[in-house]
């Protein structure tokens, strides 16, 4: 456990501390105020509109924080795999890769060591987003129930996100090839659940809802935490960690 | 100490390293001589666990390297051809992480921080970003890295590669102190950095040890030297002629007054080839030896298997 923190710490610090980084959150920062700004107007517009209407009364949650969710959703696409790039491909290329492999400690504690790195730096932009959201509750009252379980979803997602892009970057010593991979896998995976549309059979629109992050994703968003979902994220974090381990452990073998 | 039996790599159909036999025995400093691509680094790739053999085993104390990864790695301290060093991070912050990674307990890291930035005579640059030293001293902070965990085996992959005069001897001090502290396996292609630093030396071409010595015996071969220079004022043919009918002179090249003469140190000594030269009247103005025994075994082996296959 130590030496799994020990490299985690080393590589959110290595991450953190970047010209790279600090560009990536403040465009992180620029998109969201944007985007943020632009709801709340739609917001006031359509309340103002439901008092002469008398139509259905959205909540701000519905409004606002949503669609400030899924715009983060989206930065998060590429910013994670522009992060989780260096994890392993900028060891393999400086050489630093020869220090882990000799040392006493196993190639599982390696990956699970750099994931948590790549958590934590990739948290930083959640944790950005979140504080908009919560600017809010200075103006009106949030139901902060259903907040916070978006942005445990939102996490989640996230950790998703860290566990592809570590394994991309295990993949090659490219960090290029690893970045345009990373978001690949992303776009897959959330898109997995459009291409069945036109699909006849239920199992294959079921299997592949399932497998696709929105569905997930949405039901986090509408503040009901379902134990599959949970189950989901974690085991895609689980499946692409323990597949960069046998990468990082298939690199012995060459 | 070291046990490596029946060692074979193979990258793809490509043999790397061809039934290696060796042994390095504790507290023991031993030279891995050999050419560029000779299978210096496939070899001790495979001994410090970073990747595993095609065939053959290697054993520290007894320990499988294959089978016992996490025990054996602790016990060496490894360099690779690059410092595998951050560049983002402080000197002292680097020897902390590796430490760590080591597996170190909290309460002696700092000592053994201490102790390498003392071996490696770091202290005053502790503070400083990897990023901004030179390769020298890059180097340094990877032998640091090294040494960090007090390791009671040490393997330096080419430690004096791409650096100028002066760091290279600076380096090569800092091995010889720690000489009789760890057991030292260090590769190099140059020979004089054998002599300068190992007590015996392994030859290794074309993944295969082609000699084995300790330097001792080495030395006292090589004292005596195998081709010399001489120098002359007159009768060069005449001396070439009794030269050529000395038993033990195998080679006489001649440049105007000035002679290479190869000989035979068993067949012929010093001695008797400076008489025939001053008996055959020839005026002899420098002798000098040109080569010694060890840089002839190591040119001779080393570049006679390429002659053959050109
Ligand atoms: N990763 C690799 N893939 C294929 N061939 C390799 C690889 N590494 C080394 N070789 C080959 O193996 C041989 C030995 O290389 P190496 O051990 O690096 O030699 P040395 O360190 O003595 O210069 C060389 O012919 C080299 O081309
Ligand atoms: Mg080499």
């Amino acid at each position: 456990m130590t030496s799994i923190l020990n490299i985690s710490m080393r590589d959110f610090k290595g991450l953190v501390f970047t010209p790279m980084f600090y560009f990536i959150a403040s465009l992180c920062a620029f998109l969201l105020s944007y985007s943020f700004v632009r709801n709340l107007i739609d917001f006031a517009y359509s309340t103002s509109a439901s008092q002469v209407a008398g139509a259905v009364k959205y909540s701000i949650h519905q409004i606002v924080v949503v669609s400030h969710i899924s715009i983060t959703n989206i930065i998060l696409i590429f910013a994670v795999p522009a992060i989780t790039m260096k994890l392993i491909s900028e060891e393999k290329k400086t050489k630093t890769y020869d220090l882990l492999l000799t040392s006493p400690i196993t190639s599982g504690q390696i990956v699970i060591g750099k994931f948590l790195g790549g958590l934590f730096t990739s948290l930083l932009l959640v944790f950005i987003s979140f504080l908009y959201p919560l600017a809010l509750m200075l103006f009106t009252k949030i139901d902060l129930g259903i907040l916070f379980s978006s942005y445990l979803g939102l996490s989640l997602v996230c950790s998703a996100y860290v566990a592809i892009g570590l394994f991309c970057s295990s993949l090659s010593s490219s960090i290029i090839a690893s970045v345009i991979m990373g978001v690949v896998f992303n776009l897959t995976l959330w898109f997995l659940s459009q291409g069945t549309v036109y699909s006849e059979s239920d199992l294959l629109v079921s299997v592949m809802d399932h497998l696709s992050i929105g569905d997930h994703l949405f039901s986090f968003i509408k503040g009901s935490l379902k134990l599959s979902s949970i189950v989901y994220f974690l085991s895609a974090c689980g499946l692409f960690v323990f597949l960069s381990g046998r990468v990082v452990e298939s690199s012995r073998w060459r | 100490m070291i046990n490596v039996k029946q060692l074979t790599k193979n990258y793809g159909d490509r043999c790397a390293v061809k039934n290696l036999n060796f042994t390095v025995k504790s507290g023991e400093v031993v030279g891995f001589l050999g050419p560029n691509g000779a299978g210096k680094t496939t070899t001790m790739k495979i001994i410090t666990g970073f990747m595993a053999a095609s065939s053959g085993q290697v054993c520290i104390d007894g320990d499988d390297v294959y089978e016992h990864p996490l025990k054996v790695k602790s016990k060496i301290g490894y360099l690779p051809e690059t410092p595998p060093v951050y560049n983002d991070m402080y000197v002292k912050d680097y020897l902390s992480f590796v430490a760590k990674l080591k597996g170190l307990s909290k309460n002696i890291i700092g000592g053994n921080i201490d102790y390498a930035l003392e071996q490696t005579q770091l202290q005053d640059v502790k503070g400083r970003l990897i990023k901004n030293l030179s390769k020298g001293f890059k180097q340094r902070v990877g032998i640091a890295g090294a040494l960090v965990s007090k390791p009671p085996i040490l393997i330096l992959d080419e430690p004096t590669v791409g650096l100028d005069p002066r760091q290279v001897a600076e380096i090569r001090k800092l091995i010889i102190r720690l000489r009789g502290k760890h057991t030292i396996l260090l590769s190099t292609h140059i020979l004089s950095e054998v002599q300068a630093i190992c007590e015996r030396v392994i030859i290794i071409n074309k993944g295969e040890i082609i000699a084995e010595d300790s330097l001792a015996v080495i030395a006292k071969k090589a004292s005596v030297a195998s081709k010399f220079e001489v120098d002359i004022l007159r009768k060069e043919d005449e001396l070439q002629k009794t030269l050529l009918n000395t038993p033990g002179v195998l080679e006489v090249e001649r440049n105007g007054q000035k002679f290479y003469i190869q000989i035979n140190p068993e067949q012929l000594s010093t001695e008797s080839l400076t008489k025939a030269i001053v008996n055959s009247g020839a005026g002899l103005t420098q002798f000098k030896p040109s080569m010694n025994y060890l840089e002839k075994i190591f040119i001779n082996l080393t570049t006679s298997s390429d002659h053959k296959e050109l």
